[in-house]
């Protein structure tokens, strides 16, 4: 979580080198900035007939924060979830930060385990558990997965829960809080593993606009401390603004990516191009 | 009230019947519950069938062939323990299918969150799925165990000296048709209300906690 972004993978332009060096022999300028914390090579996947994703590949930085925007139904989410697992892909690699997944071979449970645990991950529908309290829901996969003992996982949490403005919240039931809070305590629940890249399902989605400004604040915080982040979002205003690089997915694939400004401004793909359009002209 | 004293003699015999049927099925039934939701066939077809056998055929008729049958050609079996274990097991079928709808009632996005922080498949069911199964499934099985209660009469049929064979018992001896059995009517509402109080006290206790 302390991770310090260096100031130079900050700028639009490096981190779109860093991305196009798929080449071994650019493998030295891509140290030079830390190795990429999440690589995709090659990720496939379908359900029956439909493909949703079809050989995407896909490095992202240490501190870098990628947006990604597209249609419905484009593989996005699907992308996201394949990062941890959720989805098992049918093919590639997915590599995050030492623990690295090759789909043809079979995936052991406790690869995939210690795969997620790098990664955290905050879902459109918050999925808070309606069951425990708000410490609990910070605090549990800590003790059980991290095997801090209860106190520490505690002192963690309220750290955490500080940072998202919910301390006071701690100790009453997910369903006291609103949509916007629940996100963000789902935010500190995943920050609590202290994962290497932190994954958003559309985080926003599910929010009505006002409230789901709060948790894009809580994103914009945790971007600046350097998180890597991976957002899938239609917030395009987020995008250009927070994100360090626009990664626009259609059909299974990715058709453009770069410069948020660039991207959003003056897409290239005519594809891109329809949907930015949709997005930011309504 | 002489008809009273003797119906009363049979309240411990249908306590410890239900009790212990209740314990049996709730334990058994789990496996049978997780068996059932498994997507490998070889678990969940024969969970099926041995639901389905269990509560296709009439619980006097279990109690005979389990009793007459398994009770004196293989091991020696009294009325109680043979009563016990009939009811037992088929209270497993029924609150494997309680379970199962509890668990199905879960959100898969609990899962999924589970998952996502790492949890092993045993910590997000024993921790995150179970718990909030459990209360779904709450109202359904303490129906089920007050139905048990008054269903576990069956019993007198392989001779266990419960309310209902005190009371066809007391109406033979003293040739009262009606009065011993209104005796036991009573005795069984005394029995069942309680439950049916603590049971609904429980349910929207938990239903408060947790809120949706």
């Amino acid at each position: 979580m302390e991770i310090v972004r260096d100031p130079q993978t900050r700028t639009g332009s490096d981190a779109v080198d860093v991305r196009a060096s798929a080449q071994p022999t650019d493998r030295l300028e891509v140290s030079r900035k830390g190795p990429p914390v999440v690589s995709l090579k090659g990720l496939s996947k379908h359900y029956g007939e439909n493909v949703v994703l079809d050989k995407v590949d896909l490095d992202v930085s240490a501190g870098e924060v990628v947006a990604m925007v597209g249609p419905s139904g484009a593989g996005k989410s699907t992308l996201l979830r394949c990062i941890n697992l959720l989805e098992v892909p049918d093919a590639g690699t997915v590599t995050v930060g030492d623990q690295c997944v090759d789909a043809g071979k079979e995936v052991s449970a406790k690869d995939a385990m210690r795969l997620r645990r790098t990664a955290g991950m905050v879902f459109q529908s918050f999925n808070l558990f309606p069951h425990l309290t708000v410490l609990r829901n910070v605090s549990l996969a800590q003790e059980r997965v991290l095997g801090r003992s209860r106190a520490e996982a505690d002192a963690r949490s309220m750290e955490l829960l500080e940072r998202v403005h919910l301390a006071h919240k701690a100790d009453t039931y997910p369903a006291r809080s609103s949509g916007g809070q629940q996100q963000r305590i789902a935010i500190a629940r995943a920050l609590a593993m202290d994962p290497q890249v932190m994954l958003f399902d559309e985080p926003t989605s599910a929010l009505d606009p006002e409230v789901g400004l709060e948790v894009l604040a809580v994103m914009r915080e945790l971007a600046e401390s350097g998180m890597t982040m991976i957002v899938v979002t239609h917030e395009i205003p987020f995008a250009r603004d927070v994100s360090d690089r626009v990664v626009v997915m259609a059909d299974g694939g990715i058709i453009e990516q770069g410069e948020p400004h660039q991207v959003i401004n003056n897409p290239q793909h005519e594809r891109s191009q329809r949907f930015l359009r949709a997005v930011t002209e309504r | 009230m002489e008809h009273v004293s003797a119906v009363l003699l049979g309240v411990p015999y249908t306590l410890l019947v239900t009790v212990v049927a209740l314990a049996i099925g709730a334990v058994l039934g789990l496996p049978l519950a997780l068996a059932r939701r498994s997507p490998l066939a070889v678990l969940n077809v024969p969970a099926r069938v041995v639901i389905d056998v269990l509560r296709g055929i009439p619980p006097v008729v279990w109690l005979f062939i389990i009793f007459f049958g398994i009770g004196n050609q293989f091991v020696t079996l009294d009325p109680i323990q043979a009563g016990s274990l009939g009811l037992g097991l088929i209270s497993a079928a029924y609150l494997a299918e309680i379970y199962r709808s509890g668990l199905g009632a879960v959100h898969s996005g609990q899962w999924e969150a589970s998952s996502a922080l790492g949890l092993s498949r045993t910590d997000s069911m024993v921790r995150v799925v179970g718990p909030q199964a459990f209360r779904v499934a709450l109202p359904a099985a303490s129906t089920y165990a007050i139905g048990l209660l008054k269903d576990s009469s069956v019993v007198s049929a392989i001779g266990v000296a419960d309310i209902v064979f005190q009371a066809t018992g007391d109406s033979r001896a003293t040739g009262a048709a009606l009065a011993p059995f209104l005796v036991a009517a009573a005795i069984y509402i005394l029995l069942g209300t309680p439950l049916a109080i603590a049971s609904r006290r429980m349910d929207s206790r938990l239903r408060m906690r947790v809120a949706r």
